[in-house]
């Protein structure tokens, strides 16, 4: 039984191969210790350059609870800096974007530059002796490191390089970019913003999870077992359900677990030949001629449904968008949903993506509205006292090696991307 | 003669609160549709996410969702109750928004609306100022349009699962 102590053994005693222990939801001694331990550590996703386009351009996000301004720098630079004065730790920016050439403090007017160099300090007479500008820089995010355009940051400069950190995961990524035309996607078709009510692992673990959608997702599937398509020019959706079963096609999905609690799942087989409309069309028409019919035929072949890039960000492959997971609190986390913009393919493409987005997943979704209830009432349902275990044992022994070493893999309705979520989390919270 | 718009405006709230979404669904038009921006000013329904953007087709898979016994997040359902004021009423107005195509409609009502929302213990409550424009069709009103802008459109939301 884990103690009440949260040193390394009393951590490590709150996982075991097939179960959690119920604190790793709910207790806020974890969840501080999560902060600067996994976030604090960990390569987080921060943003998309196309979020600021150009010099002077800024966006706001937090990493773990840290306030961090993602800029543009005068040289055309991407920078990650601490939204955080060093003066007198005032947040220097408050609004969510926009574009200041200067940034100055409300407080008592010191001015940065977009990179955080320190530019100029009202009163300079009354400045200690011995004071230099270059002390009082905005702190930088020790590491950063940008693959296609997605900018990502560690708070701590050591750890796992990027390129090796990011390596397992680039199909994924490449799997979503590549279908634009022009080679580069763009994030600037605004956001989803929704509260749960629970810890964020739910909405980690929930990204990847097969197992739930038959039920948890049953009032969006119409009499065959069929859920609405999610995808432009594709008549039919996924059958999920046969009768009162889940469908056999449903069972044919993978997943798969490749280190560093990245995981993500194939797809069912969805018929691309039959897929058409005169939008989908014109989009394939634009897509061959820039990079050719093999090429194209091979992007869009299906391989990814949901993928996570342990621990922030999901990539999803089939209604095209990025998730980021924001934790606030133990029980209360804030989910956003960017919609991709395929630059270069034709817009009406584009718009029907954003569209579909509000159906599938919005605050008002069809969709993801069930899973933030289920998110909800397991925190809740977690508070009880009678039962200490989680189980996530679905498959548990039954994983089947893959390429490479270390990867595993299973039917997409097991539990093994939770367990290797939690081997990940147990390596981030135990290194001293 | 505001008082007839005022009307139709507290008919169809009055429909949400009681939860007959199809009779609600029934004041649109078949071209019509059911906006709500996610951003202050949204100058169209296409380019950028939206918390709801509903033509016929749309509002019909959400009421049948509504209807079904395993839609969790209205399990238990939310009770609510609109109040409507400020109603003011501009003569028949073309597409406001080009882009959109909107069809024309022969008046536009504007009004502010307040909803409270209890479920699960849960009090929350929407402001908003909305826009219907209406139609006259065989001698009733239909809604062409309805666009609600939440005062805090931009924030995150916990789920939202009835139209507000
Ligand atoms: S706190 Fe920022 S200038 Fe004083
Ligand atoms: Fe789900």
């Amino acid at each position: 039984m884990p103690d009440g102590s949260l040193n390394d053994r009393g951590i490590a005693s709150l996982i075991e191969p097939g179960r959690v222990h119920r604190r790793v939801y709910t207790d806020p001694g974890v969840f501080e210790l999560e902060m600067q331990r996994l976030f604090g550590r960990a390569w987080l996703f921060v943003g998309h350059s196309t979020q600021v386009p150009k010099p002077g351009d800024f966006i706001t996000t937090d990493l773990g609870r840290q306030p961090v301004l993602m800029t543009r720098h005068h040289d055309g630079s991407v920078r990650v800096v601490l939204n955080r004065c060093t003066h007198r730790g005032i947040k220097l920016v408050a609004e969510r974007q926009g574009n200041r050439q200067r940034l100055i403090c409300l407080y008592h007017g010191w001015t940065f530059d977009p990179d955080g160099t320190l530019l100029r300090v009202p009163v300079d007479e009354g400045c200690a002796p011995g004071f230099k500008l270059c002390d009082f820089n905005l702190a930088k995010a020790p590491r950063v490191g940008i693959y296609r355009g997605f900018v990502f940051a560690s708070l701590s400069p050591a750890g796992i390089a990027f390129d090796d950190w990011i390596a397992p995961m680039k199909q994924n990524i490449d799997d979503i970019v590549d279908r634009a035309p022009g080679g580069e996607i763009a994030l600037d078709a605004g956001v989803h913003r929704y509260l749960v009510r629970a810890n964020w692992k739910m909405q980690a673990e929930n990204a990847v999870d097969s197992y739930h959608v038959p039920f948890s997702h049953a009032s969006t599937v119409n009499q065959k077992g069929v859920q609405f398509s999610r995808r432009e020019g594709d008549n039919e959706g996924a059958k999920v359900v046969d009768g009162q079963r889940t469908a056999p096609q449903w069972k044919q999905r993978r997943s798969y677990s490749v280190g560093h609690g990245h995981c993500w799942t194939s797809n069912t087989e969805l018929k691309e030949n039959e897929r058409s409309s005169a939008v989908y069309d014109e989009y394939r028409r634009t897509l061959e001629a820039a990079v050719g019919k093999e090429r194209s035929d091979w992007i869009l072949t299906p391989r990814m449904h949901n993928s996570l890039l342990y621990p922030n960000v999901s990539f999803m492959g089939l209604n095209m968008h990025i998730r980021v997971i924001r934790p606030i609190a133990v029980d209360l986390t804030e989910v956003n949903i960017y919609p991709v913009r395929l630059l270069g393919a034709p817009e009406a493409m584009n718009e029907r993506n954003t569209r579909l987005l509000n159906v599938t997943h919005a605050a008002a979704s069809f969709v993801q509205s069930d899973d933030l209830e289920a998110f909800a009432r397991a925190q809740a349902g977690l508070q009880s006292l009678q039962t200490d275990w989680v189980d996530i044992s679905r498959g548990l022994g039954r994983e089947e090696a893959i390429d490479p070493p270390g990867a595993l893999r299973q039917m997409a309705t097991d539990e093994l991307v939770v367990r290797g979520q939690f081997r990940a989390w147990l390596d981030y919270m135990s290194e001293a | 003669m505001a008082g007839e718009y005022e009307q139709f405006l507290i008919h169809e709230s009055t429909l949400l609160d009681e939860r007959r979404f199809r009779d609600w669904m029934a004041l649109f038009t078949e071209d019509g549709s059911y906006w709500v921006p996610a951003t202050v000013g949204q100058r169209s329904p296409y380019g950028q996410t939206s918390l709801f953007y509903d033509d016929l087709e749309l509002m019909r898979t959400r009421i049948d969702r509504l209807e079904h016994p395993l839609i969790h997040v209205q399990t238990p359902p939310s009770n609510t109750v609109h109040l409507i004021g400020s109603v003011t009423v501009e003569p028949g107005v073309p597409a406001p928004d080009p882009e959109a195509g909107l069809p024309t409609s022969d008046v536009l009502v504007l009004s502010s609306a307040i909803t409270a929302e209890y479920r699960l213990d849960h009090t929350r409550t929407f402001v908003g100022r909305q826009r219907h424009w209406l139609r006259h069709v065989d001698g009733a009103l239909r809604i062409v349009r309805k666009r609600v802008d939440l005062v805090n459109c931009e924030a995150a939301f916990e789920a939202i699962a009835v139209p507000v």
